[in-house]
């Protein structure tokens, strides 16, 4: 079969360009503060009210940001603000697959929550060897702070 | 070691009376046209490029996934690259031994095109590819993963193999593709026993299957992506079910509906024996002149291996005739096959068949014990084939066979050259080949010999011309 190799060739560059043309929509960068609910096609709710009234300036309130599938595993971001001041960011559910993942995790949640008590918004530099975990983790909580009407 | 190959022994111009099972391969008085028997089935050379050409979307696509679940800036983090690397080389070393196995499949729509013979070539020379790159695979992935966590890489290694799921077991299945791998190294081949070759090399099954289970669960184009993650199933499962079906059922379906047994041994010439086999239904069985089988002669001390020897004429209901030279252990002990003895087959396989021939007239070459392959070629034929057909052999005794060859070539309007003694005299070059053959290059070639000879026919027939579609070859390997 001497036109083998030319199938084999013609073959392996159309899985390549069909397999990367379908993926260029999905794979758009979906950056912090692009929208609510972005990069959660799971379709997760928004940001979920937990507290307050949107009460005068001051008040006390709270929400938690839809759960962000990253790389390898699921985060949220639950965040507090005082008027439309971010007083404490914190993540009640990280699920990860594995060990390597988790411990990157657990090393990167502390600096993005000062990132974030430093720049008071989700517009975080991230924490480099983390850039999934903080991509999420900017996501959801970009959300949590739509949901309060927080900038 | 082994030796492949035999060839078909007598059939006789008449019919012996001394045998008692008086398997009649007799071509004598009226020309049978075709013995009866079926016919493989017609080669269809667009399911095979189809085939490569799913092959080759799979390793695109394969390529394609790796890189789209990776993002710029994962690049530039600590082991990044290194990661990333590792990714690329698993996933294409994955997909490639899958092709590994798909290509020794023995799927019959894709070996009647490309032959036994030329997937298995493919399958060797693929083999280092699928072996390095994920060896590659585990060291950049640990090497990626250390980076990251910012430890050592033997730290991270113990971390990989006991704190990540299915890593270990993975890492068993790598092992056991090495070893299957170092022994196929040609040097390492050659002194195994191909008993202890073919049994290690069916841990590459065991292998597979343990690796599998840690690509899904870890990796990166497969966590959060079901589609991927289905097809992949898909794939791996597939091919399964193809190894199953055609190296195991069918066979074991063949076995049993035939129920072949040894109904006679007889010598044919020096160390040279033909078994005749009796059996069932053998006119469903579809077989072309030229094929060979592999046969496993279920006695107690040989019911474990099997061994590829040629038909050495087509079947005559109910016999099946294989024709040997003694040369390795198993050809050896074939001559003290008892009658009576159950066979079980696989195959046919082969496509030095009539099915290859592109233009009306043919030249059929052998040497050695590949005289056999030439007699059941011979007889399956068409009518105008008018075919030339050049013999070789050390000795007038070593071309077994002779009469019932002379017997074909004479009823279909060809002619014989027997060329005996050695090399030098018997030498087979181009003024002898002009000589014998002046229209040589109009006709189709077939070869068939040990592999020097086949290598050097091939050599001189494409020199003097023969376009490569028409040279045929089977080579007999030790």
């Amino acid at each position: 079969m001497k036109r083998a190799p030319l199938l084999i060739l013609a073959g392996t560059a159309a899985g390549f360009l069909g397999v990367l043309g379908f993926h260029t929509r999905p794979a758009a960068p979906t950056l912090p503060g692009a929208e609510a609910n972005g990069g959660n096609p799971g379709g997760t709710p928004a940001a979920t009210r937990s507290a307050g009234p949107p009460a005068g300036p001051g008040a006390i309130r709270s929400a938690l940001g839809p759960s962000e599938q990253f790389g390898y595993g699921v985060l949220d971001v639950k965040v507090t603000v005082s008027g439309t001041r971010i007083t404490d960011v914190s993540v009640p559910t990280l699920q990860v697959a594995e060990f390597t993942s988790q411990q990157i995790s657990e090393q990167a949640i502390p600096l993005l929550t000062s990132e974030v008590l430093t720049a008071q918004s989700a517009s975080i530099n991230g924490v480099s060897g983390a850039t999934f975990t903080s991509e999420a983790y900017a996501q959801s909580l970009q959300a949590a702070l739509d949901a309060l009407h927080v900038k | 070691m082994i030796l492949s190959l035999s060839l078909p022994h007598s059939l006789e111009v008449n019919a012996r009376p001394d045998s008692p099972a008086g398997p009649a391969f007799a071509m004598s008085g009226h020309a049978k046209r075709r013995a009866a028997g079926r016919g493989s089935p017609v080669p269809r050379p667009a399911v095979a490029g189809a085939a490569l050409l799913a092959a080759g979307t799979g390793l695109g696509a394969t390529t394609a996934l790796t890189i789209t679940a990776e993002t710029a800036s994962q690049l530039t983090v600590p082991g990044g690259l290194a990661t990333f690397a590792g990714n690329l080389t698993g996933m294409v070393g994955t997909y490639l031994a899958l092709m590994m196995v798909l290509l020794v499949s023995r799927i019959p729509v894709i070996e009647r095109v490309l032959g036994q013979d030329g997937l298995l070539r493919w399958h060797r020379r693929l083999a280092p590819w699928p072996i390095s790159l994920l060896v590659a695979h585990a060291v950049l992935i640990t090497a990626g993963y250390a980076q990251a966590a910012r430890s050592g890489v033997w730290h991270e290694a113990g971390t990989l193999l006991f704190r990540y799921p299915d890593i270990l077991i993975a890492t068993i299945g790598l092992a056991l593709i090495c070893l299957v791998g170092v022994i196929s190294i040609r040097a390492i081949r050659r002194r195994v026993r191909r008993e202890v070759w073919w049994t290690v090399h069916l841990w590459l099954y065991l292998a597979l299957s343990l690796s599998f289970a840690h690509v899904l669960v870890l990796g990166q184009s497969f966590v959060g992506h079901p589609l991927t993650w289905a097809v992949w199933s898909v794939a791996w499962a597939g091919t399964a079910g193809l190894v199953l079906a055609y190296r195991v059922g069918l066979p074991v379906l063949r076995s049993v509906r035939h129920r072949l047994r040894v109904a006679e041994v007889h010598p044919e010439g020096p160390g040279v024996v033909s078994v005749i086999c009796e059996g069932e239904h053998l006119d469903r069985l579809p077989v072309s002149g030229g094929q060979f089988l592999f046969w496993r002669f279920l006695t107690p001390s040989m019911w474990w291996q099997a061994h590829p020897y040629t038909l050495s004429a087509l079947p005559q209901p109910p016999y099946l005739r294989l024709t040997v030279k003694g040369v390795g252990d198993h050809s050896s002990a074939l001559a003290r096959l008892k009658p009576g003895t159950r066979v079980a087959i696989e195959g046919p396989y082969g496509v030095f068949t009539r099915h290859s021939q592109r233009r009306p007239r043919v030249l059929l070459i052998a040497a050695g014990i590949g005289v056999t392959s030439v007699r059941a070629l011979l007889e399956d034929l068409p009518r105008g084939a008018k075919p030339v057909v050049v013999l070789r052999g050390a000795r007038r005794e070593d071309l077994v066979l002779g009469t019932e060859i002379a017997d074909l070539v004479k009823r279909r309007g060809g002619q014989l050259h027997e060329l005996t003694g050695s090399r030098a005299q018997a030498t087979i070059d181009q003024y002898s080949l002009r000589r014998m053959v002046p229209d040589l290059t109009e006709r189709d070639v077939y070869v068939c010999g040990p592999e020097g000879f086949v290598t050097e026919i091939v050599g001189l027939v494409r020199w003097l011309g023969v376009p490569d579609e028409a040279i045929h070859h089977e080579a007999y390997a030790l």
